[in-house]
């Protein structure tokens, strides 16, 4: 009896969805839209701010796609990369038009409580709810080629050489970008820190219950 | 090794430490303590990535790309030979449907026999838009929806849908709740008409 060699059902890779895609393949359409969607959506999501930018961009990245207008080379980087590379494009176009409102940084400032709690390390607030929301915040407020390398790199786990790729610049630079992010986060979440109400304008009064 | 030494050789937060660099940090608090203020930010970078991979782009998105890639493959890309028969049976279906969709549209009021007055509400009734449709008073981008057809069977998320354009008279607009010139109501108008599986239309889109 013959045996036949054990081979494992690995999945398609971005390229082979995309040539069956061009041949015609919805499936492989929609499998490769469920594969690469979230991460393009959140990478707008966190550039811009606002949820409506996100969808758009989102839907005009693979419209691009699926009409080719985006002129993809597989020797000269990977599909995800290119589509972050068109919604990069896309979304700086957006805040260019001037249609990138902060829509949640408005919601959630008025939304946020008050801090109480007096802290002598404004990063150790980083492990709550709030302390989170305030770092997203404070990505946001980043400058641009500054936000985009905190996002692709540290938010979305993009290696440092498809990043350059994506933003069109050395790894060097990469690197030294998100350095100087880093610092400006820091920076940020201890101006935030002590502009909290909290901070100076309570004292610890007595407990009553 | 100096600070200046130490920062450009360890850019890395994720990695440890090596021998160097721990005898730096144990030399140096202030980059002791710098490096671990920017682990402690790498940390929290890391919980926000996590907090948010749950989130993507809603429903509608894929479906609209799905409608948008079927239209483009069915006019762009040979199907193979032994499904030849799937495309011309959408397309008929399709061309049926928009055929019932004009007849629907542009069909002029029931006469409504006169023993038969009681029913006549309900006949207007079922051309009377939706609650929740959207008019062009509605908002700026109103223009740009589709509107859906009165009666038709919902959209359901991760539907095959199908998009067609056609011409229709532009006093079909007038049953979706659109204002329309008497004078120009005999003209054409490009309209884009979503399909469902089953091949009836679901949403209509006016293209001027």
């Amino acid at each position: 009896m013959i045996e036949k060699p054990m081979t494992p059902n690995l999945p398609e890779t971005d390229d082979q969805l995309l040539v069956r895609m061009r041949r015609g393949d919805d499936q492989a359409f929609v499998a490769l839209y469920r594969r690469r969607q979230a991460a393009i959506y959140r990478f707008v999501l966190h550039m811009s701010g606002s949820a409506t930018v996100a969808e758009d961009v989102t839907q005009e990245v693979f419209l691009a796609l699926i009409r080719e207008q985006c002129g993809y080379d597989p020797q000269r980087g990977t599909l995800s990369g290119y589509l972050f590379g068109i919604a990069r494009k896309l979304v700086l176009r957006h805040v260019e038009r001037g249609r990138s409102d902060v829509a949640l940084e408005t919601d959630m400032e008025s939304s946020a409580p008050p801090q109480l709690m007096v802290n002598d390390n404004p990063l150790t607030d980083l492990i709550d709810r709030e302390g989170i929301e305030a770092l997203r915040r404070s990505v946001l407020a980043l400058p641009r080629r500054y936000r985009e390398v905190v996002v692709l790199c540290d938010l979305e786990e993009v290696d440092y050489g498809e990043a350059a790729f994506v933003l069109g610049c050395p790894i060097g630079t990469v690197r030294s970008r998100l350095h100087r992010a880093r610092a400006l986060l820091l920076e940020k979440l201890s101006q935030r820190w002590h502009h909290r109400p909290g901070v100076g304008a309570l004292k610890p009064i007595r407990c009553l219950i | 090794m100096n600070c200046q030494e130490f920062w450009n050789t360890m850019p890395e937060l994720a990695h440890e430490a090596e021998d160097g660099h721990l005898e730096h940090l144990g030399e140096c608090s202030a980059c002791a303590a710098l490096l671990n203020r920017q682990r402690t930010l790498a940390s929290g970078l890391r919980m926000l990535a996590a907090d948010w991979r749950s989130v993507e782009a809603p429903a509608r998105v894929e479906s609209r790309l799905t409608a948008a890639f079927l239209g483009q493959a069915g006019l762009a890309v040979r199907r193979p030979a032994a499904r030849w028969w799937v495309p011309v049976a959408t397309w008929a279906a399709a061309a049926a449907a928009v055929v019932a969709l004009a007849v629907f549209l542009t069909r002029d009021r029931p006469v409504v026999p006169a023993h038969r007055t009681s029913s006549s509400g309900v006949q207007l009734a079922a051309v009377k838009p939706p609650e929740d449709l959207e008019t062009p008073g509605d908002s700026s981008d109103a223009d740009n929806d589709f509107i859906p057809i009165p009666n038709a069977a919902r959209i359901e998320p991760n539907e095959d849908l199908n998009l067609v354009r056609v011409e229709v008279p532009r006093s079909a607009m007038i049953a979706l709740g659109y204002a329309v010139n008497e004078d120009r109501a005999s003209e054409p108008v490009e309209a884009e008409v979503v399909l469902g599986a089953d091949g009836l239309a679901r949403a209509v889109r006016f293209v001027e």
